[in-house]
Parts: C-alpha cells; structure tokens; sequence
C-alpha cells in the first residue's frame, strides 16, 4: 500500500495490512489498563470491559426500542431532506432569481445551532415524531441543497449545447443529463447528511423523547450509570457508520459508473 | 422538400454564410470574435477551417449549428437564416461528449429519448446498424469510459447520424487523440462519410488533418478570425496514407502553415 515502506517478513506485512485495526486495538486495550491499573472510577471513565458488561445488563428487546426509535426519526428526517432538496435544487438551479432569495435564508438556517432551536420546535409542533423529525431534517438538508446544486450547476457547457441542438425541453435537459451527471454530488452530500440526520435525531431526545439511544444515553447518565451511557454511544457510532456504509453501497449498487475509477 | 434540395443542390449552397461577424459583447467598443466571414458550402463538399487557437474557428460552428446568432451578417442552412439549431445538422463535439451513464448504445440513442422522450424498435435498428458501420457493434454494451478516446469519438459521430443529417458539422472532434489514434481516425471518418454522404464543415487546428480529409479550407486569421484564404484541396480521393507522402500534400500544407505563422504576409 504504501510505496516507500515495504515490510519484508511475512509478519510485518500482515502487521501493515491490519494497521488501522491493530491502531484501533491498541486503543481499547491502552483505555483499559489505564483504567485497570489508573484506579479510575467506572462513573468517571468506565474500562472497555465494563462498558462490555453494561452492553449485556440491559434487556435486547430494550436496545431494540431504543435503536429503533433513533433510526426511524434519523431516517424519515433524512428522507424528508431529500424530498425538499431535490425541488429545492432544481429551482435554484433554474432560477437565478431564486438561488439569490434562497440562498441566504438557507445559509441562515444552516447557521443557526439546531440545539438551540430544538426546544423551540417542540413547543411549537410537540413532543411527538413531527418535532423530532423536523429536527433532524433541518440538520440534514443544507448539504444536500449545496451538493445537489453545484452538482447540477457543473455540468460541462458540452453536453447543455447537445440538449440544445435537439431543442429538447428544458425538464429533460434537467433529468436526463443535469441529475445524472450530479449523482456523485448528490452522493456526497447523502454521505455527509446520513450522519448528521442521527445527530439530529439525538438531539431531538435530548429536548423531549422517551425513548430512542439519546434518550438512553441522557437517562443512563443522569443515573450515574456511566458504562451503560458508553454502550449506547458505541452503539450509534456503530449504527452512523453503517447508514454511512450502506449510502455507498446504494451508490454501487444503482450507479456503479459514478464511483471513481480504480486501476 | 427533399426533392427540392436535390436537385437545386448543385445551384445553391446547403450553408451560407455572407458578412458574418460576432462579438459576444454588445458595446460597440467590444472587440469583434469573427468578421467578414464569406463562404458557401455546397452538397456533400467536406470543408474544413483552420486557423490559431482562439479565431474563432468554434464560433463559427456554433452559428451554423443555431446555437449562436451572429451580431452581424447573415448565416442560412437550406436558404434560410438560422434562428435555432435544426434536425437536418448534426453536430459531433470535442472530446466525444458522450453521457457517462449511458451504454454505447444509449449514447447513440440519446438524441430521440432527449427530443421525443422515447424511441422505437426500429430507432435501435437503426442505431445498431450505425455502431455496425462503425465497427462498434461488439461495444454496444459497454460504458463509455471502458473505450479508448478514439472508439468514444467514433461513437460520438455515429450519435450525429442517429438523426440522419443533411449537414455535419465536427469541433476539432480529435484534438484530445494521440498522433498515432487521429490519423487512423480520420480514415475511418472518410471511410464513413463515403458510405453516408453528408456535407461536412469540419473545424481543426490540425493543417495536416484539414488537408487529408477536405475538399476545401478555409484559412483563418488570429483574432478577430477573418478569412485568410479558402484553398482547394485537389488530391484525389479516395485518400490513404499514400496521400500524406504525395509532393502536393506537402505544398499545399507549406502553404497554409505560411498563413498561420506569418499571418500578414501572403506565402
């Protein structure tokens, strides 16, 4: 992998192969001797294996739950997103007038803390899923509106003029040649929103839930059950990266042509 | 109308152009891009036009195709001024242009499912009999970029005669080929306007290639482009590499590379 550095022996280039993971490794096992041997206090910085532990004290039906409910909000937040970015894109691309008047209120709301809103829209939409989905959606939708647009915005002048000489209407130009050619836009930017959109769903049990990972996280905390708060935060990194693994695997499942080439 | 254009082809001109100048802004301080740009091609003539990067070469193509209305003069295909681009021109860009999404085929297709929305069994008759013509067939399925420059530019052309054109109009279609790709291209490019004749405006900044493959050349100056000299290419055709190594090939290459690097100064 790395061209000026090649191990020789066999162990040495299984040690560079699993680098990242070994790196990974050593972390834990360092957390946990310091904790070991550090007589740190599990209620200030619980060791690896106690958070191991607390992960099998609670009941898995109630991880379930939890897990469901911050991936249902997560999700229909991030679909909502989509729904008003595309429109919304297309628009601003269209219409110089209203890129001008929109941009700056995206900017705007893309500017404002979402946590400092949070309370806001419960008191106004309450403190079932609407509010919590708003949340979230007004995290998610900024990139995706930006990605969409540039995307859309460089297609080369070249394949515009080919639409031009067929005097082809101006909706096909856009779906048959801008939204394709900005897929590998539009992809980052669904990269970058399905993250925010669980950062957004737990700031939303932060304000107002029952349930849901944040909503555990902040229970488990205020309980002092600290290893318990670290299994529900390992288990959203783990869900993060996997809604973050699962939008490429979309990508080359659906458009294999709009992923860099390799070789 | 068909009628009608073969038999007055031989009178009048498929393209016209008369006092064609252009700048792209308005104020009359502006600097012109072309002027007084005078030429008529007639039916199946391959014409080509040279001159130095930024003459305006490209300008001129994009009038005829209805992309561009000249500021000044007066561009008409079939006698009729140009006021948007037409179905009886097709246009094969630079650098192929094709849609990376699309099959070889879809690529071809691409200009009926973009104008009409759809396309018939018959279209794609029609399309793989082209990519036949083009030795393409065993490409069809393929993504554009899992072809070489050269074979992505052949199926750029064969897309502009999807539609079947009377006019054919290429933008330096392959500056972005290597030496050995362009010449073997240019074969295949008389190879296929022998089996569709087409009248031809070709744009280049190859003097070797114009000459190769034109009936006539129109010489351009640096900015603004004005015409320099329109030469008659007399080689015979059908032209090979055999061409390239004649004694005229050679004069009458000397004699437009003197206009392009001594712009003032008739060779």
């Amino acid at each position: 992998m790395n061209p000026t550095y090649q191990p020789k022996t066999w162990l040495g280039q299984q040690a560079n192969r699993f680098a990242p993971g070994l790196f990974f490794i050593g972390l834990v096992l360092l957390w946990e001797l310091i904790c070991r041997f550090g007589n740190v206090p599990n209620y200030i910085l619980p060791s690896p294996s106690a958070i191991f532990i607390a992960f099998f004290d609670v009941e898995f039906s109630r991880w379930l739950t939890h897990l469901w409910a911050t991936l249902r909000v997560a999700l229909m937040g991030f679909a909502l997103s989509i729904l008003i970015a595309l429109p919304l894109s297309i628009g601003m691309m269209r219409s110089e007038l209203m890129n001008r008047v929109l941009y700056p209120a995206l900017i705007v709301i893309q500017s404002t803390p979402v946590v400092a809103v949070a309370p806001l829209i419960i008191v106004l939409l309450g403190t079932d899923d609407p509010s919590r989905v708003l949340i979230t959606c007004l995290i998610t939708f900024f990139p995706l509106v930006v990605s969409t647009t540039t995307g859309m915005l460089e297609t080369p002048p070249e394949m515009i003029e080919l639409s031009q000489s067929l005097r082809a209407p101006r909706y096909r130009e856009t779906w048959q040649i801008r939204i394709p050619y900005a897929i590998p836009h539009i992809f980052s930017g669904l990269r970058v929103s399905i993250t925010l959109a669980i950062i957004g769903a737990v700031v939303a049990e932060f304000v107002a839930a029952e349930e849901g990972l944040g909503y555990f996280i902040q229970f488990s905390t205020s309980f002092f059950k600290i290893p318990q708060a670290f299994a529900g935060l390992i288990f959203l990194s783990v869900i993060s990266l996997l809604l973050f693994k699962s939008i490429q695997w979309i990508q080359a499942w659906l458009f294999p042509w709009s992923l860099p080439k390799k070789k | 109308m068909e009628d009608n254009k073969m038999t007055d082809s031989n009178k009048s001109a498929y393209v016209s152009m008369k006092k064609v100048g252009h700048k792209f802004d308005p104020r009359p301080e502006a600097p012109m891009v072309v002027q007084d740009i005078d030429l008529d091609i007639h039916r199946h003539e391959f014409v080509a036009v040279v001159g130095p990067s930024g003459c305006g070469k490209s300008t001129l193509l994009r009038m005829v195709a209805g992309l561009l209305i000249p500021s000044h003069g007066e561009v008409s295909v079939f006698n009729r001024p140009v006021t948007e681009p037409r179905d009886d021109v097709g246009i094969v860009f630079q650098k192929a242009n094709l849609l990376p999404w699309l099959t070889v085929r879809k690529n071809v297709l691409f200009p009926l499912k973009h104008k009409y929305g759809s396309y018939s069994p018959s279209d794609e008759k029609r399309a793989n009999e082209l990519l036949e013509m083009a030795g393409l067939t065993q490409f069809a399925d393929k993504m554009p970029d899992e072809l070489s420059g050269g074979m992505q530019q052949r199926v750029g052309i064969v897309r502009a005669l999807l539609l079947n054109p009377d006019i054919l109009l290429m933008d330096e279609p392959f500056s972005a080929l290597d030496a050995l790709t362009r010449e073997q291209i240019g074969f295949d490019l008389l190879d296929i306007w022998k089996k569709n004749p087409k009248t031809v405006l070709f744009i280049t900044h190859s003097i070797s290639e114009a000459v190769l493959l034109s009936d006539r050349i129109l010489v351009m100056s640096k900015r603004p482009g004005t015409v320099l000299d329109l030469i008659e290419v007399d080689l015979p055709r059908p032209r090979s590499s055999q061409t390239i190594n004649s004694p005229r090939f050679a004069e009458l290459t000397d004699l437009i590379r003197g206009y392009i690097y001594e712009p003032n100064v008739p060779a």
